[in-house]
């Protein structure tokens, strides 16, 4: 949810201008890949665990319709209020709202990228309600004021020095903050109080249970729980693509999950939540709202995007991802970064704003590889460059060359006589077997030398030696 | 007598021909008698990426027809391979009758290396390069057709030739096909740190399966001043590797 | 409505006429994960032996010993309070299993503070394969003991242990009228890695847990 301003050309400028930028996503995307292949190495069944992955997910897909309504009965059964959000715009309202009827002065919020999908944060700062992120990254990125940058380590962007500058500037009580522990204990301090003091807590889902109407949430810090449980009231926001038949199911997908994420069999936290607080329990919120939303989630169903919905936002694409390495997660644009999100941010924000994202892709099928539930990414990016040539969004400089290319090649004596002649004309720029600048291939020389080609074509080649040997 | 026809591919065609005449010889070693189809130009891959499905198919159909009529179709190339073998029943899902005609060739076509082992059998006996290389694995060859231990094999039978493995060695170069121009700062960050770790390795040469990597990191790592020359693989193993490495004169 | 908007939405795109068949879709979700061990990583050793190796494991930077009884628990707390120069007050949950034991020279609380540095707590069961401990919201088992304390001290009772995450999935506190309010599956000490990548414990959860294994039956 954020404008596509400036052009993609011009954030990938900027990304790649950036001194500290790709040593920072190396820094984390580099652990968790390492971490990552170390856990499916000592798991020989890995990849009929991925199998197993794609079956639930795909089983829930397919039968979406039948999910959400056995979701919303189980869930209305535990005391849960149900709402159902056909556009961002709906869930933000469904949101405030249960905020004002509340009378919340302070919310909050455990990371969710539906949360950001949606644009929740601007709606609260919109309506007047503080917001106090509690993930440690979001953290930081809010007192940066950045979008998120990936979606399993939101402020992956910032180096230490950075958070440190952040931390001084806006902590009450900061400390030295000499290393990375003492900066999470000034974290801890910091947002302690408003644990408690919050009077709505909105966490997004991981799973939605629909045997059991539960709501699941995984994080490593513990901030969930401590969102969720203080305040009077706990809203769940929630893309309708989460639910899973039941906690068994769950599970299957957690090993996958949390493994494909990070490296860990399981997360440090893991949580259920079903319904508000129960007689006699001590803490818990009075009122638990489940939002679901579908934000063109059925829109991707009818167009050909049903295996995108089988994503459990890990983020292994994003880590394995030569372009994400090097651009980082806010070149993208969209609230999404990476393989994933190139094949979302279309579907979210439409195909012009997002064209560049389906191409600015080298089709090496590493995201595809470490996908936990088999999504094949690189076919759904093909996909949407497709339809980006049929509705005619492709640039007309491309239309023209790949015209004339086609023109050529499916006239196999007329190709003998071009690429005849290409070569002659290329071996003009040659200096020393490298052509170090050509009209027209600024875009391979400006980085990188052109070996020039080493003499007459093969097939002229080949076709003299045959006439000699006759 | 097994009837191969060689899918040369454009790179090779107007680049470095060499390819294309070791291919012939090691097909040859191999027990295969070699064709060269003459209606052969491009096996689809710009149209195919640009997202031009129609262009990509028409392509696709004269490709079909020029080779169709043989036992394997062999592509020096993991890249071209591939979207013969994988892409291109998929693009005629709709069409029943292309769909089987595709399907058909994509069943007997084969990247050159994996070739010479899997379907040939064949490790070369006599050649011989002293020296050091390392190995990069082009995406499509590794991930569409699993291509990885084949080269290997066949380059341990090169006698003098040790192998030094390479960090990150499946990671993509940036190439991409036309990623690298349209995209060329993104391409040249990725390749700066793939021609890193190449130099890195101390290794005299850089082997790999495909021109068009080959050509992006010999080219990045002309431009840094690297000592490490390149070859594709089938050089070396046909004996073709004593004269100019990629982008050397002759 | 949105609720009619989105099932019709689902139901055109998945090319539904009528109702979906519950039946076949229970039978089918049920299938998918009928196979014993499909997708289930490897395991070797006791139940025991396999909840102590992964609660110990660095990733997971747990703590462990073992008692004979739960009757042990306050004189391993005692030692642990003493070992990590702690004040000799915890907060205990109203659980009568915990509150009947002898908790002579440390000061017990229910109400936990916001800045808790010990709290001690029984588990509802453990799990093997992850080395992870469930607890159950409660009247006698608040949520916030598990998460406001600095150090958490947990008693787990051997013969609770279970193999395999789906075990405690399809025991009798998942669903129906047995389901708590909270389920919380805590997997080590707390931590992140938000900073560089960096594994840092204690970020807002408890930064130490340590485990007291005891033999009920």
């Amino acid at each position: 949810m954020r404008a596509n301003q400036p052009n993609f050309a011009a954030r990938v400028d900027a990304a790649l201008a950036s001194p500290t930028l790709k040593t920072a996503i190396d820094r984390t995307t580099g652990t968790a890949e390492r971490n990552r292949a170390r856990a499916v190495a000592a798991w020989p069944d890995f990849q009929a665990a991925r199998d197993l992955g794609r079956d639930i997910r795909a089983h829930v897909v397919n039968n979406i319709d039948h999910y959400l309504v056995e979701f919303e009965r189980n869930a209305l059964a535990t005391g849960a209020k149900v709402h159902w959000a056909s556009t961002s715009e709906d869930a933000c309202r469904i949101v405030v709202e249960i905020c004002r009827a509340a009378e919340a002065k302070s919310v909050t919020r455990s990371k969710s990228m539906l949360g950001e999908e949606i644009g929740l944060p601007h709606a609260l700062e919109a309506a007047g309600i503080t917001r106090v992120e509690t993930d440690l990254a979001e953290h930081i990125i809010q007192l940066a004021g950045d979008p998120p940058s990936h979606i399993v380590w939101p402020a992956l962007h910032k180096t230490r020095e950075q958070v440190k500058e952040l931390f001084a500037a806006s902590h009450r009580d900061p400390g030295a903050m000499e290393d990375v522990e003492s900066m999470v204990q000034a974290a801890r301090r910091e947002l302690r109080a408003k644990f408690m003091a919050a009077d709505v807590g909105i966490s997004g889902a991981n799973f939605l249970v629909a045997d059991t109407g539960a709501v699941c949430t995984v994080t490593n810090e513990g901030n969930a729980e401590l969102t969720t449980t203080p305040p009077r009231v706990h809203i769940v926001t929630a893309g309708i693509e989460k639910l899973v038949p039941s906690t068994t199911h769950a599970m299957a997908l957690l090993r996958l999950l949390v493994r494909s994420a990070t490296g860990a069999e399981l997360t440090q936290y893991t949580t259920f939540h079903t319904g508000p607080k129960q007689p006699g329990d001590l803490d818990g919120p009075d009122e638990f709202h489940i939002v679901l939303v579908d934000n063109g989630r059925t829109n991707m169903l009818a167009d050909g995007l049903a295996e995108m919905l089988r994503c459990i936002r890990c983020g292994a694409c994003l880590n394995h991802c030569v372009v994400y390495r090097n651009i980082g997660g806010h070149a993208y644009g969209g609230t999404y970064p990476g393989p994933m999100g190139s094949v979302l941010t279309p579907a979210l924000d439409g195909l012009p704003a997002a064209r560049d994202l389906a191409h600015a892709c080298t089709l090496n099928g590493s995201c595809q590889e470490v996908c936990p539930v088999r999504i094949p990414l690189p076919t759904l990016l093909r996909g949407w460059r497709d339809r980006s040539w049929r509705e005619g969004l492709e640039p007309s400089s491309v239309r023209t060359a790949l015209g004339l290319w086609k023109f050529v090649a499916t006239r196999p004596w007329l190709y003998r006589l071009a690429t005849a002649a290409a070569v002659r004309g290329m071996r003009l720029f040659a200096k020393r077997g490298w052509i170090e600048a050509m009209p027209l291939a600024g875009g391979w020389t400006r980085h990188r030398g052109l070996p020039a080609p080493s003499g007459g074509t093969f097939m002229q080649q080949y076709q003299a030696q045959k006439r000699k040997a006759r | 007598m097994t009837r191969v026809a060689l899918f040369v591919t454009c790179l090779v065609d107007a680049m470095r021909p060499q390819i294309g005449f070791a291919a012939i010889s090691l097909l040859e070693q191999a027990g295969c008698t070699v064709a060269v189809p003459d209606a052969q130009t491009c096996c689809s891959q710009p149209a195919l990426n640009a997202g031009d499905a129609d262009g990509a198919r028409t392509i696709a159909r004269q490709v079909i027809a020029a080779f169709e009529g043989f036992d394997f179709v062999v592509a020096p190339s993991g890249s071209c391979a591939a979207t013969i073998k994988v892409h291109f029943p998929e693009m005629f899902e709709a069409d029943a009758k292309w769909h089987a005609r595709a399907t058909a060739l994509a069943a007997k076509t084969f990247e050159l290396l994996s070739f010479l082992t899997d379907v040939c059998r064949w490790l070369p006996h006599d050649a011989r390069l002293p020296g050091s290389f390392t190995y990069h694995d082009s995406c499509s060859g590794l991930r569409e057709l699993g291509v990885m231990a084949q080269p290997r094999k066949l380059l341990a039978q090169v006698g003098g030739l040790e192998l030094r493995p390479l960090d990150g060695n499946t990671v993509c170069c940036g190439f991409g096909g036309t990623f690298c121009v349209k995209y060329p700062a993104i391409s040249n960050a990725i390749v700066e740190e793939k021609a890193r770790a190449i130099t890195a390795t101390g290794a005299d040469l850089l082997l790999g399966g495909d021109l068009g990597c080959l050509m992006n990191m010999a080219g990045k790592l002309h431009r840094t001043g690297s000592p490490v020359r390149t070859f594709h693989a089938a050089e070396v193993l046909a004996g073709m590797a004593d004269g100019p490495a990629i982008g050397e004169s002759v | 409505m949105s609720r009619e908007r989105i099932l019709a939405a689902a139901r055109a795109a998945l090319g539904r006429s009528g109702n979906p068949d519950a039946g076949a879709i229970r039978a089918e979700a049920a299938r998918l994960v009928a196979g014993a061990d499909r997708g289930r990583p490897p395991r070797s050793g006791t139940l025991t032996e396999r909840f102590i190796e992964r609660l110990t494991d660095p990733k997971v930077g747990g703590t462990v010993e073992q008692v004979a009884s739960l009757s042990g628990l306050p004189g391993a707390v005692r030692a642990y309070l003493f070992t990590h120069n702690l004040p000799a007050s915890i907060a205990l949950p109203p659980d009568p299993a915990l509150t009947a034991l002898d908790w002579a020279g440390i000061a017990t609380h229910h109400r936990i503070a916001t800045d808790e540095p010990v709290a001690v707590g029984l588990a509802a069961c453990g799990i093997a394969e992850s080395g992870s401990l469930v607890f159950h919201s409660a009247p006698t088992a608040p949520t916030l003991h598990n998460f406001l304390p600095l150090h958490h001290i947990v008693a787990l009772d051997t013969a609770k242990l279970l193999e395999w995450l789906e075990d405690y999935a399809t025991g009798p506190a998942c669903g129906g009228r047995a389901q708590p309010r909270n389920v919380n599956i805590v997997t080590g000490a707390s931590g992140t890695t938000d900073i560089e990548g960096r594994l840092v414990r204690g970020a807002h959860g408890p930064g130490f847990l340590h485990v007291v294994l005891f033999a009920g039956g």
